[in-house]
């Protein structure tokens, strides 16, 4: 997967130099103070067109993307976080006072015991597939023969085609007692296997949804070694292995951030595989939310408290992400 | 007119029949559970239905919601027909609101020869639950299965005592290493390759499955368990109620009704559409269980808000111990 090589950083907290102020908003657009654009700006000799402009252009091409963002992301999460403050709401009673009932009970040992599942599944998960596609990416990237890369890729992400409700039953076909799986190690005289309705299950169901995406990004990252470096490694003495520590994985490193990241939030919040898979000890917090909103109790206060919970989980995933990848990218690589 | 239902209450037969007896399109939506269905009609994302298929507890909540129209009951023909227990439930009392379509129970199905032993209820489980390490697997609802185990202590599938509530937990904390997954559906497979002994399902899913394969056996808990019955209802939202009435009373006509239920073989709770149906049908007794047994069964009914908080926080404990 190409991708533009060198990209500048966006972000609050980006290197590229902003004349006009803090307060001005970080779109590259033209703002009538670049190099490119004096002869326009002469050529008009309106006084009011250049304020018109700075406000006009930012709004047609953020416009759409912006509503899209405000209606279904923004006031939605808005509307959780209402909820959320309204200890035990439950749609067609009259609301109770606001409070943070909610947020209170979401200390119980109980939740908290569901939270550090779902933590230890996601982190399990990002580990593994870290593990697993890296050497995948870095075979795809570096040693296959170019004209192969594209398809050997294609072949990884394929999977992603068919639905993961369908791939979680596949696993249940491979891991069930009498599965596929167990008369395989039958036939090789190996003691059986009692994974499925079991942490193993959702291990391996989780990193098979996601090792996709993580190659991609990690291939994506390490396409654009530069390879000259590596050359330079091995001429000055370096040995194979100490290239790979010193050149290739610094080098990789903000792709490894950010295949762990999405990998990361997206076991976060899973809910086939724990649901399918994980046997009658695998309530997550994504499950949790389900069992707030559409089980018995109904009870969407607690629900809505926990989807911040794990709205914000993310949110800070991510913003770790843009302080971490900045720093250690020195602005030249993802 | 649109109509909102169950997967298993309707097929293109049905549509193309009503469609020629009463010159009305009927589309149908479906959903897996009345918590959905009633979300969408509360989010407003359901006011195009006239027809809807909530379950008992349902109908309550429904009406306690002012969702649901009163039946103009003189517009209905053959409610007499129904069996005595569903003319006056306690659900919906004088059928006001709601007609019952059809009905079952919650039980086990496992195959005997397999096991090795004969469940009659959760003491054989319990007794038997070295043999039953990850093989059996439990409807995924709080309601069904500790109010069957509630049952089974002697006390009612709808306890508020929470001491009662927590005794029957605890049960269920003990069994937990025989607990392979709690699932509604999805156990039909692992049942029939032994990998799962036991499951815990609606007769109107096992029966399914004992048609294709005899060697399997449903039964009711012997203390009973739930009984539950879904129902048609007219949203207070419907656009079309003129067309629902049509499609209640094409439901309760018997001559129509036996040709559906022959069809997609679930228990009718109109006895003039039972008379008609074949004999072996009629002597199914997953989905007709002896008179006995059927007494000790109790329906689903909502519980105050602090029983439901209670029932979910040990739901929610058993699942994640």
């Amino acid at each position: 997967m190409p991708q533009p090589k060198p990209t500048t950083n966006i972000g609050p907290s980006s290197p590229v130099p902003n004349s006009s102020g803090p307060s001005s908003p970080p779109t590259p657009l033209p703002t009538g103070s670049g190099p490119g654009f004096p002869r326009s700006r002469r050529s008009l000799g309106l006084p009011g067109w250049n304020t018109g402009k700075r406000l006009i252009q930012p709004l047609i091409l953020l416009g759409p993307a912006g509503l899209w963002l405000v209606v279904l992301l923004l006031l939605p999460t808005l509307l959780l976080l209402e909820l959320s403050l309204i200890p035990g709401f439950r749609l067609g009673q009259p609301p109770g006072a606001y409070g943070l009932g909610n947020y209170v009970t979401l200390l119980d040992p109980l939740y908290l015991t569901v939270m550090g599942r779902s933590l230890t599944y996601a982190l399990g998960t990002t580990a593994l597939c870290l593990v697993l596609g890296f050497p995948v990416a870095y075979w795809i990237a570096i040693l296959a023969p170019q004209r192969w890369r594209s398809l050997l890729l294609l072949g990884f992400i394929l999977p992603l085609w068919t639905s993961s409700l369908l791939r979680a039953y596949a696993w249940i076909t491979i891991l069930r007692p009498s599965g596929v799986l167990n008369s395989i190690l039958a036939g090789l005289h190996l003691p059986g296997q009692a994974w499925l309705n079991n942490t193993p299950a959702i291990f391996i169901g989780m990193t098979y949804s996601f090792l996709p995406y993580m190659v991609l990004i990690l291939y994506a990252s390490l396409e654009k070694l530069d390879r000259r470096m590596l050359e330079a490694a091995a001429d000055l003495g370096a040995q194979p292995h100490q290239t790979f520590w010193k050149v290739t994985l610094p080098q990789s490193l903000p792709g490894i951030a950010a295949g762990s990241l999405l990998v990361f939030i997206s076991a976060l919040g899973d809910f086939v595989v724990p649901d399918l898979l994980g046997g009658s000890s695998s309530m997550t917090l994504s499950r949790l939310v389900y069992q707030q909103f559409l089980g018995a109790t109904r009870n969407w206060g607690l629900g809505s408290s926990l989807s911040l919970l794990l709205i914000g989980a993310v949110g800070l995933a991510i913003a770790l992400l843009l302080k971490w990848g900045n720093r250690d990218s020195d602005g030249s690589l993802l | 007119m649109a109509v909102y239902s169950w997967a298993n209450y309707s097929d293109q037969e049905l549509i193309e029949s009503f469609g020629q007896a009463t010159g009305i399109q009927a589309q149908v939506d479906t959903y897996d559970s009345n918590e959905v269905m009633l979300a969408k009609l509360q989010a407003g994302g359901g006011q195009n239905y006239s027809i809807l298929f909530p379950s008992d507890y349902m109908v309550t909540q429904m009406v306690e919601l002012e969702m649901l129209q009163p039946l103009d009951l003189t517009k209905l023909e053959g409610l007499d027909a129904l069996m005595p227990q569903w003319q006056n439930p306690t659900y919906d009392p004088g059928n006001a609101h709601s007609v019952p379509a059809t009905w079952g129970t919650t039980g086990f199905i496992y195959d005997p020869d397999r096991l090795g032993f004969e469940i009659t209820g959760w003491e054989d489980l319990f007794a038997n639950q070295d043999k039953l390490a990850n093989k059996v697997t439990l409807i995924n609802d709080v309601r069904e299965v500790l109010g069957s185990v509630l049952k089974s202590q002697g006390d009612s599938l709808n306890a508020t005592d929470l001491e009662q509530v927590e005794a029957a937990y605890e049960k269920l904390l003990a069994f937990k290493p025989a607990i392979a997954n709690f699932i509604t559906n999805g156990w039909e497979d692992q049942l029939a390759s032994g990998d799962v002994l036991v499951a815990m399902a609606y007769s109107s899913d096992a029966q399914v499955l004992i048609a294709e394969q005899p060697n399997l056996v449903y039964v009711v808990p012997e203390s009973g368990s739930s009984v539950w019955t879904d129902t048609i209802a007219i949203p207070k939202t419907a656009p079309n109620p003129e067309a629902a009435y049509a499609w209640i009373n094409y439901f309760l006509n018997p001559e129509n009704a036996v040709a559906l239920v022959t069809r997609l073989r679930f228990a009718t709770p109109n006895q003039a559409t039972y008379d008609l149906l074949p004999a072996d049908l009629q002597a199914n007794r997953t989905l007709f269980p002896a008179p006995e047994i059927l007494a000790k069964c109790e329906g689903i009914a909502p519980l105050p808000d602090a029983a439901t908080q209670a029932y979910d926080q040990y739901w929610t404990q058993l699942t994640s111990a």
